[in-house]
């Protein structure tokens, strides 16, 4: 049983959701705008009460519980908020460059692995044991690597076999764009289906969502005829 | 008026977009609302993640984290909810961790879609579950959690002490069985740096886009296994026996693919046909 929240819920989300997909219809339109600045609004509200919630749990209890050195930790944290003062702003650089130097610290010691050397294990394969399609994927890999590396060769004139060998890079790089589109218009497009499927199960949200979509389509559409697009929408 | 506007070819290659839009919308919404049900393959990789599942053992302390906001949580709470019931199924103990601050509501949509598998197992919150909500804000904040968990988290998301739970079990990083970890890449590589390098058991459901640079990751042991987008979360619902929205949502996947390869063909035939008439007229 579905109470009255729920349905407003559902009603106002898929009104307002509709409203961000008036984008493209290719013009500015006060639907947008109202519900691309919502959610600014709500978004903003939301990082604030939980950035201030994880700053209660990890620090000021902590102190309570005798954990005295995250005082520190706040001290820094109240000194980044200077940064809106234009006569002491420099006082944030001290904070600012306590959490780049962490950061460094904590990414050097790992990125090495992960952003590098994992990365070249990756195409490090056997090549003459296992199955007849393991062998084939893991020759593809090596062979593709080798002939794309060879393109990216620019101190050195290309001719010869290393001139094949980079034209021959730079098709296989056009393939491995061509995939990774592919692979983003899925991405893309699942994150649509995933969002139409929030408002489509269960049943009784379809009507909210047809609805909203016929709703917003038809407003835009009038407004644009009767000339009201322009005049409705704030300026940015 | 064909010859001046350049006549169909021209038409193929400039059609107006919001005639895609409008057609993606009707492609997606139509088999959603009446799906026909096509067949779909299980890759090896979801096998292998289903593998991995498979190996859970009874009171196994896994960390569910969830990487992700509320837009990426629609592409993969397939495979969410299905990696979730396998877990509950074999009686995994589930720690809820969040980087993102719209995904700390997720757990409870989670636990809601799971109910009645929890209630089945009779699941306890602090014996069985902990919901830890936003605790990954930054990089410091996961290498804190593997390096002295009990330091930096001493409270679940509603403010009640995690003494007394599960977690009281946790000290670092090797005190975890496996880290499940559903993203669309906010602390992923923090995961990976500093838990999952270091050995703890790792797999990763991700969005498509993130596909390209995670499976390396696979191929070189650091994450054991990956389960891929939503197509992934519906091979899994298949594996486990258990139709969920990913299942129902690979209608509207295959038409959205089958339609960006027809508009992608009639662009290009028109521009081709285009072009080459205006070389033509041009003599």
């Amino acid at each position: 049983m579905t109470d009255i929240i729920e349905i407003s819920v559902v009603a106002v989300g898929t009104f307002l959701a509709m409203s961000m997909f008036s984008t493209l219809y290719g013009k500015s339109n006060p639907l947008y705008v109202l519900a691309e600045e919502s959610y600014i609004g709500f978004a903003t509200g939301l990082t604030i009460i939980w950035n201030i919630d994880y700053i209660w749990k990890t620090g000021i209890v902590n102190i309570m519980g005798g954990d005295w050195v995250l005082i520190f930790s706040l001290i820094l944290g109240a000194m980044m908020l200077f940064r809106v003062h234009p006569k002491y702003s420099y006082v944030a650089r001290l904070p600012i460059a306590v959490v780049l130097g962490a950061q460094f610290g904590l990414s050097l010691r790992t990125i090495i692995f992960s952003g590098f050397t994992q990365q070249i294990q990756a195409t490090i394969r056997p090549l003459f044991s296992g199955p007849t399609r393991t062998l084939l994927y893991n020759w593809t890999i090596v062979i593709c690597v080798i002939f794309m590396l060879t393109f990216f060769f620019y101190t050195v004139e290309m001719e010869g076999l290393l001139g094949t060998s980079a034209k021959f890079g730079e098709y296989l790089l056009y393939i491995a764009f061509g995939a990774v589109f592919a692979q983003t218009f899925m991405g893309r497009l699942g994150l649509f289906v995933g969002f139409m499927q929030s408002y489509t199960i269960p049943d009784w949200e379809t009507p909210y969502l047809i609805g909203s979509m016929l709703l917003v389509l038809g407003l835009v559409v009038y407004m644009d005829r009767a000339g009201l697009l322009e005049k409705l929408t704030p300026e940015e | 008026m064909a010859d001046e506007s350049g006549g169909i070819m021209k038409l193929m290659a400039e059609y107006d977009r919001r005639y895609v839009y409008l057609i993606l919308f009707l492609v997606v919404t139509i088999p959603l609302l009446s799906p026909i049900g096509m067949p779909i393959s299980v890759s090896p990789d979801t096998r292998q993640y289903y593998g991995i599942l498979q190996q859970v053992q009874p009171g196994d302390k896994v960390f569910f984290t969830l990487n992700t906001e509320f837009s990426g949580y629609n592409e993969i709470q397939s495979g969410i909810i299905a990696t979730m019931r396998v877990l509950v199924e074999k009686n995994a103990r589930i720690c809820f961790g969040v980087a993102h601050v719209e995904a700390t509501s997720i757990p409870e949509l989670i636990l809601k879609a799971v109910h009645d598998e929890l209630e089945a197992k009779d699941y306890q919150y602090g014996r069985d579950y902990v919901i830890l909500g936003y605790v990954m804000p930054n990089e410091a904040a996961v290498a804190a959690m593997a390096q002295d968990f009990q330091g930096s988290v001493t409270q679940d998301w509603l403010g009640r002490p995690i003494a007394g739970t599960f977690l009281d079990e946790i000290d670092d990083w090797q005190d975890w069985d496996l880290i499940a970890d559903f993203t669309t890449g906010i602390q992923t590589t923090s995961l990976l740096n500093h838990f999952a390098l270091r050995g703890t058991p790792m797999i990763v459901n991700c969005i498509g886009v993130m596909i390209p640079s995670q499976k390396p990751y696979v191929d070189t042991g650091v994450y054991l296994a990956i389960l891929q987008s939503m197509r992934g979360g519906a091979e899994l619902e298949l594996l486990i026996g258990h139709p969920g929205p990913g299942l129902t949502a690979m209608d509207a996947f295959t038409f959205g693919h089958y339609m960006l390869i027809l508009f992608i063909i009639i662009g290009n035939v028109g521009y081709l046909g285009y072009t080459r008439n205006a070389q033509r007229r041009a003599g």
